[in-house]
């Protein structure tokens, strides 16, 4: 499970830093608000059934959903560089009756979009943060999520289909090759990137087909991901420009109610390892059977086989904690999944990636090692949230 | 101790008279101030307010064509990149006719620290967002929307054609003024998708994007700026009213003082120690401050209010400032005002305290020995004098090396230094002339007796007399500075518009309407104007001192079109030019030349012959300038060119079109046809005699504060100058009582005494007329120039000299009635009572 977010805390914690009083996210309904109940909302089942392009695009039947590209990648000399783009979606109010081609008043809205875009090399770290307001009946806003071509944006940051279906064909996999563009100027002189993403292996359904839980007690979202990314381009750190290349992974997930209450953060590894295989392995704090942490994930052979990992089949430890923007961010991990023979320490080089955005978590590149050889087993992302 | 201070207090018991007098320069002196104060505190939390909105401290984007945005723009200038955002505003009357100014903001793209945000409460960002959306509203526009603050939050107020979002009070917003989401304000706007202006945070955009005009938020000036001038100038009249009020009290307690000197002997006589005394003397005065403060604030708070609606007309017309016409006052306030009433109370009695300190026991009141002590205090007054003098020349002289506009304070600082120079040389002036009359006058004996009982007088009087001359003087500077800026505004007036309509045509109408009115018989001439912002990027020097001498610099400066036809050519003014007028007009009008306004030409040392880059986003121009213009009420530099210089070199779109008719042209037949052609009339089309009236009016409310508290001031003065006289009527009669008895008529007496304060009256007065010009002159010449950045020529006016003069002896006069009445009521016996005790 992946990641942050309901928008109505974050914005609410905007709205309220610009007011001068510092107030903290409102912690009762999970972090950053995920655990609200679904109302009127679309609710994510075992059953449903995905269906491509479509659900490449927004669900704004569901309360929540986002688009989440990380990336370990090495410039020309070999030095590691990592990369985040994100893409968060919200809806503003419950889905209203009303005719779908009735015309939104001007200006109207009903989802809040935010995006999210970092760069890292060595303890460097650069963050920018967007928001903007569309209406799910006009799909020319300053934000947006459209399946064919696909495109996903706010403002000029967009990664987008570089597939051309229109031809006579129609057969081209419009999720085969995107393009992301993103660039930001800051004091440091600026960072970006514009890069090429072409899938070498297929989309990956988590949990049952697509339908991934999330607590004991059943809640849940809809999770694919496709984590087969080659990535080729330039990153721009520091007004820096770098020719890079290597691998990404995209996650795409909606929900309308994704953690239990008393659920109040998580753990979140993607892993692309030395064998071929990809592994993703979360634990939710709080909400497992006994009240414990609840933890999920998938076993993912080279040619893009799924197993889903059941709660007892990981096993997942903090070893050490590091200090990031002031708070005790565990670093070091030992991550093990004996069904798949693994058993590594999963470590980050650097503590520095403190996302510092109007909701903040840790989001940064990790390298694993066999625990008792030290032998490098692979790279990869991980996300903590809730510290 | 008790009873040593309720002794020292039961002096007014027995001359409640000081008493009054006491309380009532204290009440006037503090209400005055604290009135001007509170309109000042009040202003200053509309400036702050209204500076914290996001219509200032952002960069504007606007359509070059002047046409309006859309949704579209921006969403195009968004996928570019840029970080702007959009802003809707439009007015909605309220119920009770208020002009309500509704601002939608779109807060995602709203910058951060725009100070938006402070205006905000915690209200959920979605109830925002989503219908039925908020109003964002401070607490002093409920009256308008006839809400109560108790029941606002929540309420829906109904205007005249829609209902407002539910209320949420956020009370750093400027009055009557209303935020809601962008998109409640299209609603209630019904403007689709149309916006007002983008906006950007400052410096966010390097350029201007293809066809927009980019307006940087350092070019506009933010409204307590604008205004720092306006509330210099109260702030120094009621410094002025403080002072002349502090004068009263001065002269009240040391008449007090004076009267119980035996009374302060006995008590030091009977143990009660010196140190103690002045104590229980300090605790009197603050006993009498607190009381008097108190009953100014409460009556200044009154006048305030009296005054604000003028205030706020007033800032609103002259600076587009938007002030809440009720006040609006904070916590210090009250303090400060208390604060400034106490310290100048304290400054007022301190001669008196320390005179009580150094008491001798035995000592003798008497006159003479008064007379002696008021000798060496008339040569500390001169010298006093000359000092001051000497700072003002000093700060006349640095202010002759600033650049000019500059020294706004230092300005008000010379004024104050003539003033303060001129009180002070007053009585040693007035005692030269009596002792130089004695002379002259030696064979008159009851004339001698006059002056020498005049110089008795002169410790007394001395302090309203110099009360009264500044007064008089000031009131004689204003009212000069008045006069004469309505003499320059309405010739002005007069000169700058000479079309018969003014004409703003909407823009995509803009070339049918001109061309009707081509055809259109009536018309004799059209004056076609535009508008566009440039910066001045180099001045260079022309003449021979400074030939080719160039300076960089990057001033926003207007750039203004007009067009120099058989109308508008003879009688545009102009301050200078290179080579005569005719030459200025000729280059002008062929596109070779610029015209720069004063205000400009005071700033940058610019003069005919100058040559000036201007840069904008539509091309760049290197212009001679020809002439320097006066530009009354404008707060910008502005530099003139023919108008279709404008539409060349810097893509201005149209702006108003002037219309002058033929003679006999029938006014309402083209009203008519404006309106049955192109729906046109009414905010459109405005009568020039229209906006001569309005301008007339503009500037009448500007000066009505002005010359109110000058006259408040001299009535203040003519107090002081009583209250001294009557204060001391009673010892008066007591010296008069010897003369009456040895066969002078009471009537003589009277005589007499109404000829020695109508003569010494006559004096002030006479001296006040070269120092009230005087002063007329700082005002024109150093304070206008620093505050607005024009000059105004110095005009004299006879009239209001002869009525200083009148007002002078009147005042004086009129004072001595009253004791002069009573003396001649009182049986001679009586007065030989008196003397006798």
């Amino acid at each position: 499970m992946r990641r942050i977010t309901t928008l109505a805390v974050p914005l609410a914690a905007l709205w309220l830093a610009g007011c001068g009083e510092e107030s903290p996210p409102t912690e009762t309904a999970g972090f950053a608000g995920l655990g609200q109940e679904a109302g009127e909302f679309a609710q994510a089942h075992e059953g449903i059934r995905l269906r491509f392009p479509e659900d490449h695009a927004a669900h704004p039947d569901y309360r929540i959903e986002w688009w989440y590209l990380t990336a370990n990648l090495e410039d020309e000399r070999g030095e590691p560089l990592g990369l985040q783009w994100t893409l968060f979606r919200q809806a503003l109010s419950e889905p209203r009756e009303s005719s779908p081609d009735e015309r939104p008043a001007p200006w109207a809205a009903d989802q809040l979009w935010m995006a999210h875009m970092a760069v890292s090399r060595g303890e460097t770290h650069r963050v920018a943060e967007r928001f903007a307001r569309s209406h799910s009946r006009q799909d020319d806003g300053q934000a947006g999520a459209v399946a064919e071509p696909f495109r996903a944006w706010i403002d000029h940051w967009q990664l987008a289909s570089r597939v051309d279906t229109s031809d006579e064909s129609g057969e081209g996999d419009t999720f085969a090759e995107l393009q992301l563009t993103a660039q930001q100027d800051d004091k440091h002189g600026g960072f970006g990137y514009d890069l090429t993403l072409v899938a070498e292996g297929p989309l990956v359904l988590h949990g049952v087909d697509g339908f991934s839980q999330k607590s004991a007690d059943g809640q849940g979202s809809m999770y694919y991901s496709q984590p087969y990314w080659r990535v080729e381009g330039e990153v721009i750190l520091d007004g820096e420009s770098r020719a890079v290349s290597g691998r990404g992974w995209l996650d795409r997930e909606w929900s309308s109610q994704l953690l239990g209450p008393e659920q109040q953060g998580w753990d979140w590894f993607s892993l692309h390892l030395e064998s071929g295989h990809k592994l993703m392995a979360f634990q939710l704090r709080g909400g497992g059977a006994d009240g414990g942490d609840y933890r999920s994930g998938t076993w993912i052979s080279p040619e893009g086989e799924p197993t889903a990992l059941a709660p007892d089949e990981i096993a997942m430890t903090p070893l050490a904690t590091q200090r990031a923007a002031g708070r005790e961010v565990p670093t070091r991990w030992r991550l093990a999944i004996p069904r798949a023979g693994l058993d590594m320490i999963v470590e980050a080089p650097h503590a520095e990636r403190w996302m510092e955005t109007s909701v903040a978590y840790w989001e940064g590149e990790v390298i694993a090692r066999d625990a008792e050889s030290g032998e490098h087993r692979g790279i990869g992302y991980l996300e903590m949230t809730g510290y | 101790m008790f009873t040593a201070f309720a002794t020292l207090l039961s002096h007014y018991k027995r001359h409640p008279g000081q008493l009054a007098m006491l309380l009532l320069g204290l009440w006037v002196a503090s209400a005055l101030w604290s009135g001007v104060q509170a309109i000042n505190a009040s202003a200053r939390d509309s400036y702050a307010r209204a500076e914290a909105l996001f219509t200032t401290g952002l960069d504007r984007l606007e359509r070059r064509d002047g046409e309006p945005l859309t949704r579209d723009d921006y969403l195009r200038l968004r996928r570019a990149g840029l970080p702007v955002s959009p802003l809707l505003e439009g007015t909605l009357e309220a119920p009770d006719g208020t002009q309500l100014t509704v601002i939608g903001i779109e807060p995602f793209t709203l910058p951060g620290d725009s100070d938006f945000a402070a205006a905000g409460t915690a209200g959920e960002l979605t109830d925002f967002l989503t219908p039925p959306w908020q109003t964002r509203v401070a607490p002093d526009t409920l009256p308008a929307l006839g809400v109560s603050h108790r029941e606002a939050p929540g309420t829906e107020p109904r205007l005249a054609e829609a209902r407002l979002p539910p209320l949420i009070l956020a009370p750093m917003l400027p009055p009557d003024t209303l935020v809601m989401d962008i998109a409640a304000t299209a609603t209630l706007l019904d403007s689709g998708e149309r916006i007002t202006r983008l906006v950007a945070a400052p410096d966010a955009l390097e350029q201007a994007p293809e066809g927009l005009v980019l307006t940087r938020a350092a070019t506009l000036v933010s409204p307590g700026q604008l205004t720092e001038s306006f509330h210099l100038n109260l702030t120094a009249m009621a410094l002025l009213a403080l002072a002349v009020g502090l004068f009263i009290v001065q002269a009240a307690l040391g008449l007090a003082l004076e009267q119980r000197l035996g009374l302060l002997r006995t008590l030091r006589a009977l143990g009660v120690s010196g140190r103690r005394l002045v104590g229980l003397l300090a605790l009197e005065l603050l006993l009498l401050g607190v009381i008097g403060a108190l009953a100014g604030i409460v009556s200044g708070v009154w006048l305030a209010r009296v005054l604000q609606p003028d205030v706020a007309a007033t800032l609103g017309s002259l600076y587009g400032a938007d002030v809440a016409v009720t006040l609006n006052l904070p916590w210090h306030y009250w303090l400060g005002g208390l604060a400034v009433t106490l310290g100048g109370l304290l400054l007022a009695g301190s001669g008196v305290l320390w005179r009580a300190a150094r008491l001798s026991v035995l000592g003798l009141g008497q006159a003479q020995a008064w007379r002696s002590g008021f000798q060496r205090q008339l040569k500390l007054m001169s010298a006093a004098g000359g000092a001051v003098a000497l700072v003002g020349l000093a700060l006349w002289l640095w202010l002759a090396w600033q650049p000019p506009g500059e020294g706004l304070l230092a300005g008000f600082g010379l004024v104050a230094a003539l003033l303060l120079a001129s009180a002070l040389w007053l009585p040693p002036l007035i005692a030269l002339l009596l002792a130089g009359l004695g002379r002259l006058l030696q064979r008159r004996p009851l004339a001698q007796w006059a002056l020498a009982d005049l110089q008795l007088q002169m410790p007394r009087l001395a302090l309203a007399m110099m009360a009264l001359l500044i007064a008089l003087s000031a009131n004689l500077g204003v009212s000069s500075m008045v006069g004469g800026f309505r003499l320059t505004f309405l010739d002005w007036l007069d000169q700058r518009l000479v079309a018969d309509f003014y004409l703003r045509p909407p823009a995509e109408q803009h070339d049918d309407i001109h061309a009707w009115l081509e055809a259109h018989g009536e018309v004799a001439e059209l004056l076609p104007t535009r508008r566009s912002e440039a910066t001045l990027v180099a001045v260079e020097r022309g003449g021979d001192a400074h030939n080719g001498e160039v300076r960089e610099l990057a001033l926003p400066v207007g750039v203004y079109g007009i067009t120099p036809g058989a109308t508008l050519l003879p009688s545009w003014p102009l301050l200078a030019t290179e080579a005569g007028r005719e030459v200025a007009w000729q280059t002008f009008a062929a596109g070779e030349a610029a015209f720069v306004n004063e205000q400009l030409a005071i700033a940058e040392g610019l003069s005919p012959g100058d040559r000036i880059t201007l840069t904008a986003p539509g091309g760049e121009a290197l212009l001679p300038v020809a002439a320097v213009y006066p530009d009354y009420g404008n707060t910008r530099g502005e530099v003139l060119l023919a108008t279709p210089e404008l539409a060349s070199r810097f893509a201005a779109p149209p702006g108003s079109i002037g219309i002058v008719l033929a003679p006999g042209g029938d006014r309402a037949a083209l009203r008519a046809g404006l309106r049955q052609h192109f729906a046109i009339g009414g905010d459109e089309l405005v009568d020039q005699r229209e906006v001569k009236r309005i301008a007339t009016g503009i500037f009448e409310r500007t000066f009505t504060i002005t010359r109110a508290l000058s006259a408040l001031t001299l009535a203040v003065a003519a107090l002081a100058l009583l209250a001294s006289l009557l204060a001391q009527a009673r010892e008066r009669r007591r010296q008069l009582a010897p003369l009456w008895a040895l066969g002078v008529p009471r009537r003589k007496l009277v005589t007499v005494q109404l000829a020695q304060l109508g003569g010494s009256a006559f004096v002030v007065g006479a001296l006040a007329l070269p120092l009230g010009t005087l002063l007329a002159l700082g005002l024109v010449a150093v304070i206008n120039v620093a505050a607005f950045g024009w000059r105004l020529p110095l005009y004299v006016f006879p009239g209001e000299m002869a009525l200083t003069l009148a007002t002078a002896v009147g005042v004086a006069l009129a004072a001595a009635a009253l004791p002069a009445m009573k003396l001649w009521r009182t049986p001679p016996r009586a007065l030989l009572a008196e003397e006798a005790t």
